[in-house]
């Protein structure tokens, strides 16, 4: 089970062989990539089966923890990982301009996301973190109108970095240890109490900027809107989203105290409310699909703040259903830019992109019986549930972004199906391999309605597993396995 | 398998055939049929309406810990059955040449015949739900089943659908918050669960729940102030479809309403409920809201230049008497109130159909480029006839029998106030109701309608079956209220003692039997009198004389516009469209908030935000 160590060294090491491969066979360049991933595809499937659910710890180089570099490897892990591997295959850029550069930058993207999902300490996961940033500049900046946005990014996300650096200093002068399972140990001696509270509060800020974490998400409309659309979907759908699952880690794990819980459904609902307000008036697709990112965000981190398996369950289900939805919705996206009123009749020339977007937007608002129904009901029982003022005061604002949310998603509907429109430029056609791919996403969410019942036990069993921090603690520092494989750093 | 899983695989049969065939010539054909074969699966589920009995589904899940069953009752047999008819008789309106032309026009002939099967569908659903889940999952699929049928014609519909929707969401969002206050109680969306919890709670906590959901599916129903949406939405769908959305769409609303007020709080209890710091109670408020939805939307109804849309605010305001009468709560209030659903079903749909007949063949709507198209389309002007003698709300026609049941039951009450609304509105409806058949029907032929014909009997059948419907229900108004009682059994209202011509109970007695025997008597006299007068002599219809002259067709002495000047004179400075006016400005709030927030997103320097959230909160962690 220790190979799941090399979806994090494999891709590495192809995103440095990438180059000079291509120089020698430009064909075989381009199929590096491709194969690398499903090969890490196919690692995690197998270890998936192997462990049975059951969580284990990997410590590289046979250190024992708290020493060591440690990789935890539970389902939520696992299910990350393959769904890393799986969305950068899915999403390759595999008509791009600048092909080994690109292809180096994803590789690098795939495998630091990786490690993000595995990682059992701090200091792994703020490694991780800035190779996730380093890749995610070089994609953004490849763009051909995003060179001001890309620098607002780098500049937003390098002192996010400061923050969190700050924060884990923080943390590592309160208790000595990086490790999250010693760390956990710790927490109720060493970090309830304010000094924690502000080491979480620096981490949150700083990872928020990825995880699109009111208000350190001002970067997000400009970027997505400029990057090139399969950048915007990676980041959307997959970078923010491990971001969200290191702070679910972190709170589970370290923070688990009212006041880390309360700054997080504050921001949340704040994220939730802009995001959903600043799209009602969103001028171009784009835009519009980045502001709704960052309401679809805010939930996520307003479902975390619930205390429990309750709260992790919910949040898992809209960042999982947002992954598949997000990413669909930008590629779609792509050929319908410029002004949203230039989109009207869009649908007489591509119907099935357009009959796509309805699925994705009934979807998205929360119309049962899709996937995003069910996703939104588990946050409004996990906050019916609480019996603080503040979360049904959440609860309010939500459902209220949700009308805003119908309201712009379905006056775009109706543009794109709109018939009788003056005779405008009709937009350009989508490629086919944007329509295959956002079809593929279309039938995974049908699949999720036929298969919700199954789908959702499985989804509560991660959760349970997620929310349980005794058992982290008891993999990490009973089962130690050694690995002779070194790290790649 | 149970009757109830037959009638909903019939309807979900019609979903697929109207997919497959809806394009073709014959599909309307085949799914008229196929609507019928669900009806006669409805009738196999007929002894619900005896004894207060439940027939399950056999479909059923188990999912995130909550179950969800789906079983009908008396009520939702009820209302099924309104819905089933409105579909059938829409779809074999839509059959035959209507939808030729509606095709020829480029219309999505297909899409309607879907739309149309999809919301029986769900509506069938929804009135099967066995807990609050499945409510709430029903009534979202009726949301936006509807709101494609209102979309689907394009123009100037898309702007009323998505006004719709975006109310439709709003309530769907307040109902969802109001099952989440009650879920938070029980960890439960069982109706058992529900009722315990809504008895146990303090009328502090009660008022939440309550006022959401009334609020969120009185946005269906178009009550006040929630209303503005609806007229625009339903008069801009195609015909047919109108005529189905007028009969029984926005009933979803009162449907679930019964279910929470009267199943889950009881009326009992909302009869005594206070409003805070007043001397009224729950139910004052609500009756008092459906008053205003009767006055308010009926006078709206009046200066309406549309005969679509005048037809589309008296929906509205129709929809407050049923709610006035079930909030009185007496065996002759409740039975008013759930009888006037399927009487308003009725005649509306007829009088829908008329219209669409007249735009069939004249090409507008328009109460001023119409007129004396009696002699015309003669069978379409009897239809409109009846229909508006029922939606005015007298005999010899069913309207009258709902209608004198509800104005008993609030003398009974002790609510002389409201009677007073009640016919206040009524006299607004048959004001502007004459103004619907006048400018339509009587008065001058145009020169351009001289040689139109009668509607094809496709358009005309329906809307006759209708016609003697409405007839016959007002002259045996038992033949409903057999259902209605079975349905006060049910939810626990006082049962109505009801006779074949009418009531015949120590709260007062109505014979219909007698009443139209009168009345038809009356005419009877009359029409004596008139033939056998003498001779008769039969001129065209452009040739007419008044005043000295000869009127030929270019004169216009038609008088549509500025209907009832005098009248407006007096009550025109009441239209203040304060209301128009409040959504204008909830939009230019919202818009307002959206661009500063857009102004937030757009700042130059984004780590400023960075810098003084980590600042705050580390200050708020210091202190």
């Amino acid at each position: 089970m220790n190979q799941i160590v090399l979806i994090v060294v494999l891709p590495l090491l192809a995103a440095f062989l990438v180059p000079i491969v291509a120089r020698m066979s430009a064909s075989l360049g381009a199929a590096l990539g491709p194969l690398v991933m499903g090969v890490c595809l196919w690692i995690t499937g197998t270890v998936a089966i192997e462990s049975a659910g059951n969580a284990f710890a990997i410590n590289i180089g046979g250190f024992m923890p708290p020493l060591g570099i440690t990789f935890f490897v539970d389902r939520l892990a696992l299910l990350f990982a393959f769904l890393t591997a799986l969305l950068v295959l899915v999403l390759w850029p595999f008509q791009g301009e600048h092909r080994p550069r690109e292809h180096a930058l994803t590789l690098i993207l795939a495998a630091a996301s990786g490690g993000l999902a595995l990682s059992g300490d701090l200091f792994n996961i703020y490694v991780f973190y800035e190779l996730v940033s380093v890749a995610s500049f070089g994609l953004v900046a490849t763009g051909r109108r995003s060179s001001a946005p890309a620098i607002r990014y780098l500049i937003l996300s390098g002192f996010g970095s400061v923050l969190a650096l700050v924060g884990i200093a923080l943390v590592y002068t309160q208790t000595g240890t990086l490790n999250l399972a010693h760390l956990s140990q710790l927490a109720p001696t060493h970090l309830i109490n304010p000094i924690g509270l502000a080491a979480f509060a620096l981490i949150l800020l700083g990872v928020g900027v990825k995880a699109e974490l009111f208000p350190v998400n001002t970067w997000v409309p400009e970027v997505y809107a400029t990057a090139p659309n399969r950048v915007s979907a990676l980041l959307a759908g997959l970078v923010s989203k491990l971001a969200a699952l290191v702070i679910l880690r972190l709170l589970v794990l370290v923070f688990a105290q009212e006041q880390a819980l309360l700054v997080m459904l504050l921001l949340g609902l704040l994220g939730v409310i802009t995001g959903e307000l600043a799209a009602w008036r969103a001028q171009d697709m784009n835009r519009m699909l980045a502001y709704s990112s960052i309401g679809q965000l805010g939930m996520v981190f307003v479902a975390f703040s619930i205390p429990g398996e309750t709260g992790v369950f919910a949040g898992l289900a809209i960042a999982l259903h947002h992954l598949v939805v997000k990413p669909a919705l930008f590629l779609l996206a792509a050929r319908w830019g410029g002004a949203l009123s230039g989109l009207a009749g869009a649908a007489g020339g591509n119907l099935p992109a357009a009959l796509l977007f309805t699925l994705f937007a009934l979807s998205l608002v929360g119309v049962p019986p899709l996937p995003g129904f069910w996703a939104k009901l588990l946050l409004v029982m996990g906050l019916a549930e609480q019996v603080g003022p503040l979360y049904h005061f959440a609860l309010a604002g939500i459902l209220i972004a949700t009308v805003v949310e119908a309201n712009y998603l379905f006056r775009i509907v109706s543009t794109l199906f709109h018939r009788d429109s003056p005779a405008s430029p009709a937009p350009q056609k989508h490629s086919g391999g944007d329509i295959a791919t956002a079809g593929l996403f279309g039938a995974s969410l049908i699949a999720a309605v036929l298969l919700l019942i199954p789908l959702s036990q499985s989804l509560k069993t991660i959760a349970q597993q997620t929310a349980d921090a005794a058992a982290y603690r008891a993999v990490v520092t009973l089962a130690p396995t050694t690995s002779t494989l070194g790290d790649t750093q | 398998m149970t009757p109830l899983d037959y009638l909903l695989l019939l309807s979900l049969l019609t979903v697929v055939i109207a997919l497959v065939a809806g394009h073709r010539s014959m599909g309307g054909v085949w799914l008229t049929f196929t609507y019928a074969a669900q009806l006669g699966g409805l009738m196999l589920m007929a002894g619900l309406t005896n004894q207060p009995d439940v027939i399950t589904s056999s479909l059923s899940f188990t999912i995130l810990g909550q179950s969800l069953t789906w079983r009908y009752d008396a009520l939702s047999w009820y209302f099924a059955l309104i819905t089933i008819s409105a579909g059938l008789l829409s779809t074999m309106y839509t059959a035959g040449d209507w939808g030729e032309k509606f095709r020829a026009d480029g219309g999505n002939l297909w899409l309607l015949h879907v739309a149309i099967a999809l919301n029986v569908l769900s509506m069938l659903i929804l009135l099967g739900s066995g807990d609050l889940l499945t409510l709430f999952i029903g009534w979202e699929l009726v949301s936006w089943a509807s709101f494609l049928l209102m979309i689907l014609a394009g123009g100037p519909s898309i702007q009323a659908a998505i006004r719709y929707i975006t109310y439709a969401m709003g309530g769907a969002m307040a109902i969802l918050a109001g099952l989440a206050l009650i879920y938070g109680h029980t960890d439960s969306f069982t109706y058992p669960a529900a009722a315990n919890i809504l008895h146990s709670l303090s009328t502090a906590h009660l008022w939440a729940p309550l006022l959401l959901l009334t609020l969120g599916f009185g946005v269906k129903m178009a009550l006040l102030p929630l209303h503005l949406w609806q007229a625009a939405a339903y008069a801009h769908t195609p015909g047919p479809g109108a005529a189905f959305l007028g009969a029984i769409s926005s009933r979803m609303g009162l449907y679930a309403l019964i279910v929470v007020l009267i199943q889950l709080v009881g009326l009992v209890r909302v009869i005594e409920l206070p409003v805070l710091f007043s001397f009224i109670s729950a139910r004052d408020v609500l009756a008092w809201v459906a008053a205003f939805t009767i006055i308010f939307p009926t006078f709206t109804a009046l200066r309406q230049n549309d005969a679509r849309m005048l037809l589309a605010w008296h929906g509205i305001g129709q929809g407050g008497y049923m709610l006035l009468g079930l909030v009185m709560g007496d065996a002759l209030g409740s039975a008013g109130g759930l009888m006037h659903v399927f009487n308003h079903a009725t005649y509306q749909a007829a009088l829908f159909f008329s219209v669409a007949a007249v735009v069939y063949r004249t090409g507008t709507a328009d109460l001023n480029r119409l007129g004396g198209l009696v002699a015309r389309m003669p069978l379409s002007f009897l239809a409109m006839l009846v229909g508006i003698i029922g939606l005015a709300g007298l005999p010899p026609m069913n309207g009258f029998v709902s209608k004198w049941l509800v104005y008993r039951s609030l003398m009974l009450e002790g609510e002389p106030l409201l009677f007073v609304a009640a016919v206040v509105g009524t006299l607004g409806t048959i004001l502007s109701v004459y103004k619907l058949i006048h400018n339509m029907f009587l008065g001058q032929l145009r020169v351009e309608h001289e040689n139109i014909r009668e509607a094809p009997w496709s358009m005309t059948a329906p809307m006759l079956i209708l016609s003697v419907v409405v007839f016959v229900t007002g002259l045996m108004p038992g033949l409903v209220l057999q259902w209605i009682a079975g349905i006060q059994a049910t939810v626990g209202l006082p049962v109505i003692d009801y006779s074949l011509g009418g009531l015949d109970s120590a709260q007062g007695s109505l014979d219909m039997l007698w009443v139209v025997g009168v009345l038809f008597a009356g005419f009877g006299i009359g029409a004596v009198l008139f033939y056998s007068g003498g001779r008769t002599h039969r001129v065209h219809q452009l040739d007419n004389y008044a005043g000295g002259h000869f009127l030929s067709a270019d004169i216009r002495y038609h008088y549509s516009d500025n209907f009832y000047p005098g009248l407006m004179r007096l009550i025109g400075p009441l239209y203040r469209y304060s209301f128009a006016w409040l959504e204008s400005a909830v939009q230019s709030g919202l818009g307002l908030l959206s661009l500063s927030t857009q102004g937030f997103y757009r700042r130059v320097a984004p780590a400023n935000y960075a810098l003084v959230t980590a600042v705050l909160v580390l200050l708020w962690v210091m202190l």
